[in-house]
């Protein structure tokens, strides 16, 4: 795998599943945030485009042993991304303070070689141009532009709202690279009522992610594949801890 | 000189090595690569300065706080309010409500159904005249009936008013979870509306009540949750719920209780037995008579019953006898028709665990006076039962009204026998009038169910109406004026102005969240248990059926006045809905029983109705029974709703609760056959 | 078959004369080319656009001493106003102030009737670009260059401080944007330029300027 920055700051999530209950309000609010297009039927999970899907968790028992959870999966802005290092066209990189791994939509050629690198499904592909009824295309924001059909995107842990962030603290005399705890935060972590997402600077100890990814309950999503993400979860269920990988049947889980 | 073809050619050579050598070639191709960029079809970002207009939703039944994002005045986003006392997150519907204000599916003009049964538009004046007409002939005698599906607000003062100037008290609410937990409060003695102090208690026992997804202000409570179960340590607070799925409450509760559907009052009777006997006692004057009620629900009744075993039953019964502020909170699982039942055997256990009139327990908070001096308030308008009146109209005990008013009520698909209940209502209104959406008008919320404080919200519009929509109370006042009463307002503002000074609120200041909280509570005391009404109302007939039904309400789908959001399609589980078609739970045991798979098409039916669905195999649902999504099989609205699953109101059939007589219908049971 | 023979023989009893007459129809072809390709089709791509009033920056700023920033405002939650309103304008403007009728049509057709005016906007970038003002600072330039204010706007939009009418506007009539609007690589003089990595936080990763 080819080599990649490091950086000062790195923007990541501690998401407590634990707190989760699946209700899709973040879901609804990252649609409206990065103007993805409503889809009529949105039952073939193939075609519909979500930049965060909440996924359902079942601890495999029969009733009444059963347990369920729930996963809600952004981009994990890995530290080693397996797309950046397949895109022949550079509309992908992990390049920018902050480890966010970008998409510029005008310059995917929708080859889909990301989709298949990326082992958190985490990309979509627009099959479809993006249709809003009538009328409701004015509720569009103004920060982030609508991407036609034939690209690929995903979720940008909203980087419109960092560039604000930043310019907000710079009319403020503050400096934009030493953001405080909660002066960026996505649209998701803003929108969930259980505060089960968690967003801030991972390499700030000032910032409140800092401690949690350190959780012993803390784990990553396929983590030894070595896509190093940005992205933590945290589970006191050890069986919910144990799908996030591929564990062998005897093989102790992290935490 | 002639041009002849090899010169022609030559020219042409040159003209080429020329063009080549000019921009017009490079320049084109990346004008055109540009060109390609910004499809007319693609919407463009219309930059703009950002405002946000703090409001509270009249959308989502929660009454969440919010803040409206506008961009030039443009409405754009519904952003979390965390000032806000119903706020501190968004739920799935609010969060979709800006995009709804240009729903497809919305009302335009006024429409007057026609002799064919069309819909054509019609002025406002038109329309007005033609109620006015209508309600003329339903003066006197209870012939003019309104029905509200708003809760919380002071809109109803204006319309109870209205009716009852004509003469008529058939006023009624949406059937939800305040009816029959106002009807418990009343027989035990208590004064104003009943409420619970989530924040401050430590241990949290949901019994049916859907804490997290559709009970009380339920935004209000899941910050509560936030709060108390901070980032991967163990919770300050726990949460228990006891119900016959494991629903999105269940999902993060430390304790899932497996319960039958409709047996939620024996659950609590029997923990109430089991913390009696480890020496809880209530100060109430009838608690001999609970005592011995209650004796009955043994822990091996209560497992027959209920299907909880012995112990686990003890289990939660001794966390709540440690807990230092316990709070029990019993409700329907869907957000209606459970009785009083629950509500009383659940209020009693508060009462057992010391939880009367106590932080982090039971309130009692004021209701706000009357500011329409002819309008029914809210708790004489709490006592009416929509759903028992509906029946005894269909049957003839009762006169059937000249004219309905619905205020956004959605009664053909939202009450229990949804197709009986078309059939009463001769299916369709005559006249359609729209109102302006929840983020275009001025409106309120006023200390929704199930809050534990006194907090009054107002709604402010975000932007005018985008139709040619005009606010009910003002109509509602002119047409009062028409029809020669005075309603003693002179318009819904001055209302709302006077319903705020009622709560002690100002809003004269600019805020950041147009709310006002109170600390107002009424003194609890001679509280009664009412084992009498318990015994009876806990006498439910067991289904008839071998399956019994459980609906499975989430807010993503939309209300009962408002089908699933653009937005929200994508937030349906894979197996919930696929295509137009249903899938319902069960668990593997119960499908292994009836000889079912995972897809198979079967058909759910009982008396009250029947449709086709398949099956899902999920185990987190109680055994011999099929849990059914609430929220589908609309006929009306749009592409992102219309037609696609069934409606499970269809199967469920109301029946009235010995000993308070209110309609339940939180225990029906069905039958499958593979189709 | 006859005809071609026919030709070819007469080809050959005139000897090079008839054969196309040599180099001149190639170099009538590149000199035809070349003036429609340099001079005709920049003129075809484009249409030109005036804006709707005459605003001298002039006056503005040398009469009435103002700087850029007066008008073209940051917000304070850090985005950029871009042009100004009718009702900024009308802080001054409230009534004919100078004896240009240019001015007092702009009050009469504006500002009393709360109308904005569609100003063109030469520097429209397409909605994939994200440009901070707000990051372009005097500040950070001037830790190593000397900008005036001006100048520094300049770096980018047309340099319209001196002049008494802003330049016509010519519009491309395949993309829709001005002719004046920047292209990436304008952008990455600094952007690409390693000095300023470090002084500033000027960077050359696509998120910075993409949204």
């Amino acid at each position: 795998m080819s080599s990649f920055k490091e950086f000062k700051i790195k923007w990541g999530m501690a998401i407590d599943l634990d707190k989760c209950t699946g209700c899709g309000a973040c879901m609804v609010a990252c649609q409206a945030e990065n103007n993805i297009a409503p889809q009529p039927d949105a039952s073939n999970k193939l075609k519909s485009l979500n930049w965060l899907v909440v996924y359902e968790l079942t601890n495999g028992k029969p009733f009444p042993e059963h347990e369920v959870a729930y996963l809600p999966r952004p981009c994990m802005q890995c530290g080693k991304p397996s797309c950046v290092s397949v895109c022949p066209v550079i509309a992908t990189e992990k390049n920018e303070e902050g480890g966010i791994v970008s998409q510029i939509y005008p310059r995917c050629i929708g080859c889909r070689y990301c989709m298949a690198s990326c082992p958190y499904h985490a990309r979509y592909f627009n099959w479809f141009d993006p249709i809003w009824p009538e009328g409701m295309d004015k509720t569009l924001t103004p920060d982030v532009s609508v991407r036609p059909r034939g690209v690929v995107e995903k979720c940008s842990f909203c980087h419109h709202r960092f560039m604000q962030a930043k310019d907000k603290a710079r009319v403020e005399g503050r400096d934009p690279n030493a953001l405080n705890d909660g002066d960026y935060i996505t649209s998701c972590t803003e929108a969930c009522p259980n505060g089960a997402i968690v967003f801030g600077d991972v390499n700030n100890p000032a910032h409140k992610v800092h401690e949690l990814v350190k959780s012993k309950y803390a784990f990553r999503l396929l983590e030894r594949l070595g896509t190093d993400p940005q992205v933590y979860y945290v589970s006191r269920r050890e069986w919910v801890r144990r799908l996030g990988d591929n564990y062998l049947e005897n093989e102790k889980v992290k935490g | 000189m002639a041009l002849d073809r090899r010169g022609f050619l030559k020219f042409i050579g040159g003209a080429t090595a020329g063009i080549l050598a000019t921009p017009v070639v490079w320049k084109s191709l990346d004008d055109v690569s540009i060109w390609s960029q910004n499809w007319s079809w693609i919407p463009r970002n219309i930059d703009g300065a950002n405002s946000y207009v703090p409001t509270v939703s009249k959308l989502c039944p929660s009454g969440v706080g919010v803040r409206v994002r506008l961009v030039d005045g443009r409405p754009v986003r519904v952003l979390t309010n965390n000032d806000h006392p119903l706020g501190g997150g968004l739920s799935s519907i609010a969060a979709a409500e800006v995009q709804l204000l240009y729903s497809p599916s919305r009302m335009k003009r006024p429409l007057k159904r026609t002799a064919d049964g069309a819909y054509v538009g019609i002025t406002w004046e038109e329309a007005e005249t033609m109620l006015v007409e209508g309600l003329k002939k339903a003066k006197g005698g209870d012939k003019l009936a309104v029905v509200s599906g708003d809760e919380t607000g002071t809109i109803n003062e204006l319309f109870t008013a209205l009716a009852a100037e004509m003469g008529s008290k058939s006023c009624f609410l949406m059937p939800g979870e305040a009816q029959p937990a106002a009807k418990a409060w009343e027989l035990m003695g208590g004064e104003g509306q009943v409420g619970y102090d989530i924040e401050k208690s430590d241990y949290v026992l949901a019994i049916g009540a859907n804490v997290l997804e559709t009970w009380g202000p339920v935004i209000r409570n899941r910050h509560a949750f936030r709060v108390g179960r901070p980032h991967g340590e163990a919770p300050a607070v726990r949460f228990a719920y006891a119900g016959p799925v494991q629903n999105n409450t269940a999902s993060t509760a430390d304790v899932w209780l497996a319960i039958r559907p409709g047996t939620e009052a024996v659950l609590a009777l029997g923990l109430a037995n089991l913390l009696i006997k480890a020496g809880a006692a209530s100060p109430a004057a009838d608690f001999a008579e609970f005592r011995a009620l209650a004796a009955r629900f043994t822990p091996e009744q209560v497992a027959a019953q209920t299907g909880v075993d012995a112990k686990r039953l003890a289990a939660v019964a001794q966390e709540l006898a440690k807990a230092k502020r316990p709070l029990v909170i019993a409700g329907s699982e869907f957000g209606q028709g459970g009785g009083a039942a629950p509500v009383l055997a659940g209020l009693a256990l508060n009462s057992l665990l010391g939880s009367m009139n106590r932080e982090g327990g039971i309130r009692a908070l004021p209701y706000a006076r009357k500011v329409v001096p002819a309008a029914m308030d809210r708790k004489a308008l709490l006592q009416n039962d929509l759903v028992a009146w509906l029946g005894k109209v269909a049957s003839g005990k009762a006169a059937a009204p000249q004219a309905v008013v619905f205020y956004e009520a959605n009664p053909v698909y939202a009450l229990p026998q949804a197709d009986a209940v078309k059939a009463t209502l001769a299916m369709a209104c005559d006249l359609v009038l729209p109102v302006p959406m929840g983020l275009e008008r001025f409106d309120d919320v006023d200390t929704p169910y199930g809050c534990g404080q006194v907090v009054y919200a107002l709604a402010v519009p975000a932007l005018a109406p985008l139709v040619d929509a005009r606010p009910a109370g003002d109509v509602v006042i002119g047409i009062a004026k028409k029809l020669g009463a005075d309603l003693g307002v002179a318009a819904f503002a001055d209302a709302l102005k006077a319903k705020a000074e009622a709560r002690g609120a100002s809003f004269t200041e600019p805020s950041a969240t147009n709310a006002h909280v109170s600390g107002a509570v009424l003194p609890v005391n001679g509280i009664a248990l009412r084992p009498d009404v318990l015994s009876k109302a806990i006498d439910v007939k067991a289904p008839a059926f071998p399956v019994a039904l459980a609906p499975v309400a989430k807010l993503n789908v939309g209300t009962s006045m408002t089908a699933t959001p653009p937005f929200n399609t994508k937030t349906v589980r894979r197996w919930e809905i696929q295509g137009k078609e249903l899938y319902v739970m069960m668990n593997g045991a119960t499908a292994a029983k009836l000889g079912l798979r995972k897809h198979d098409r079967i058909e759910l039916s009982n008396p009250a109705g029947k449709f086709t669905v398949r099956v899902n195999v999920f185990e987190g649902v109680m055994n011999d029974t099929v849990a059914v999504p609430a929220g589908h099989g609309h006929t009306a609205f749009d592409e992102f709703s219309k037609g696609k699953g069934e409606n499970v109101m269809r199967l469920l059939a109301a029946g009235a609760e010995p000993g308070t007589g209110l309609s339940v219908w939180t225990s029906a049971g069905v039958n499958i056959a593979k189709a | 078959m006859e005809d071609r023979q026919l030709n070819s023989s007469g080809c050959a009893t005139d000897g090079g004369k008839c054969c196309g007459g040599g180099i001149t129809p190639f170099l009538v072809g590149l000199v035809v080319s070349l003036i429609f390709g340099w001079w005709v089709f920049p003129d075809m791509l484009y249409s030109k656009k005036e804006q709707p009033i005459r605003f001298s920056h002039k006056v503005h700023m040398e009469d009435a001493g103002m700087e850029c920033k007066q008008c073209h405002v940051l917000r304070e939650d850090g985005t950029f106003a871009g042009l100004p309103s009718t009702a900024s304008c009308a802080d001054c403007h409230s009534d004919v102030m100078g004896s240009d009728p240019e001015e007092a049509r702009f009050v009469n057709e504006y500002v009393k009737t709360g109308k904005e005016v569609k100003w063109l906007v030469y520097q429209i970038q397409p909605d994939n670009v994200f440009f901070s003002h707000a990051a372009h600072s005097l500040d950070g330039c001037n830790q190593c260059h000397d900008f005036k204010e001006s100048e520094l706007c300049a770096q980018c939009h047309p340099d319209v401080a001196n002049s008494d009418s802003a330049p016509t506007l010519y519009e491309n009539k395949l993309t829709g944007y001005s002719k004046q609007t920047m292209k990436m690589w304008q952008c990455e003089r600094c952007h690409a330029n390693e000095n300023h990595y470090g002084v500033t936080s000027s960077s050359n990763a696509c998120f910075v300027c993409h949204k």
